[in-house]
């Protein structure tokens, strides 16, 4: 006996299933399309960024500015430039976070990791380790200052 | 010959894609810096849209589907090739 489709043998339709695949597969390519644009706007390092240079160790932070000024858990930025971080870890795997920013990037031993942003509020805000780093874990923070240019 | 065309295209998708990435987001004025916690919750919210979306349609179909082809439903029915035992 020749093979029909089940849909040929059972009276029904298939295009309802061929719709619904084909509405999820427009929505897979929506949200691929969305999450890669903004990957790429994200990534793209302006190319007057200032360079910091962040080390993680157990337990703090240290900035190194262009001009060489370091700070140990606090930084300073001005508000309204775009700052490029070089991330550095000397120890274990740490992360460093500035949650009011969505600034989230690993420090990993022997590499450097890069994120930027540009702070666009003046004000405090927390920087603050995101990986278990070890025992005082907890506490390796850090305060961000943004201040106005001029200041 | 298959194996090398896909590896071809994949290969060129490799390159291609992150030359698009690099011109499409080349050109940005000093001074005017997007907001990356803007850019980052929208598509955040977008997505959330989608997959709540696909979610109900999806949870939906599934409830409807169990409750309308139950055999305890009184508008059940064999279907034709089963009534016919031509399976």
């Amino acid at each position: 006996m020749k093979q029909k489709g089940i849909g040929k043998m059972s009276g029904h339709s298939n295009w309802p299933e061929w719709i619904y695949v084909a509405v999820v597969i427009a929505l897979m390519c929506y949200v691929g399309a969305e999450a890669w644009n903004v990957e790429r706007l994200i990534e793209h390092v302006p190319e007057d960024a200032k360079l910091i240079t962040v080390t993680g160790q157990q337990w703090l932070w240290t900035f190194e500015h262009e001009d060489g000024t370091k700070e140990i858990g606090e930084l300073h930025l001005e508000k309204g430039e775009a700052y490029r971080f070089e991330i550095h870890s000397k120890d274990v795997i740490h992360s460093f976070n500035i949650h009011e920013y969505t600034v989230l990037m690993d420090a990993v031993p022997g590499r450097v990791n890069h994120v930027w942003f540009s702070p666009n509020v003046a004000g405090e805000f927390d920087i603050q380790c995101r990986e278990y780093c070890g025992l005082i874990h907890y506490n390796m923070r850090g305060t961000l200052f943004v201040e106005d240019k001029g200041a | 010959m298959k194996v090398i065309i896909g590896f071809g295209l994949v290969l060129a998708l490799l390159i291609v894609l992150p030359s698009v990435q690099n011109v499409m987001a080349a050109g940005d004025t000093p001074g005017e810096y997007l907001d990356r916690k803007e850019l980052i919750w929208g598509l955040f919210y977008r997505l959330m849209i989608v997959a709540f979306t696909v979610g109900t349609v999806v949870s939906g179909m599934i409830v409807w589907l169990v409750l309308r082809f139950r055999e305890s439903n009184p508008k059940a029915k064999p279907t034709s090739y089963e009534a016919e035992g031509n399976w």
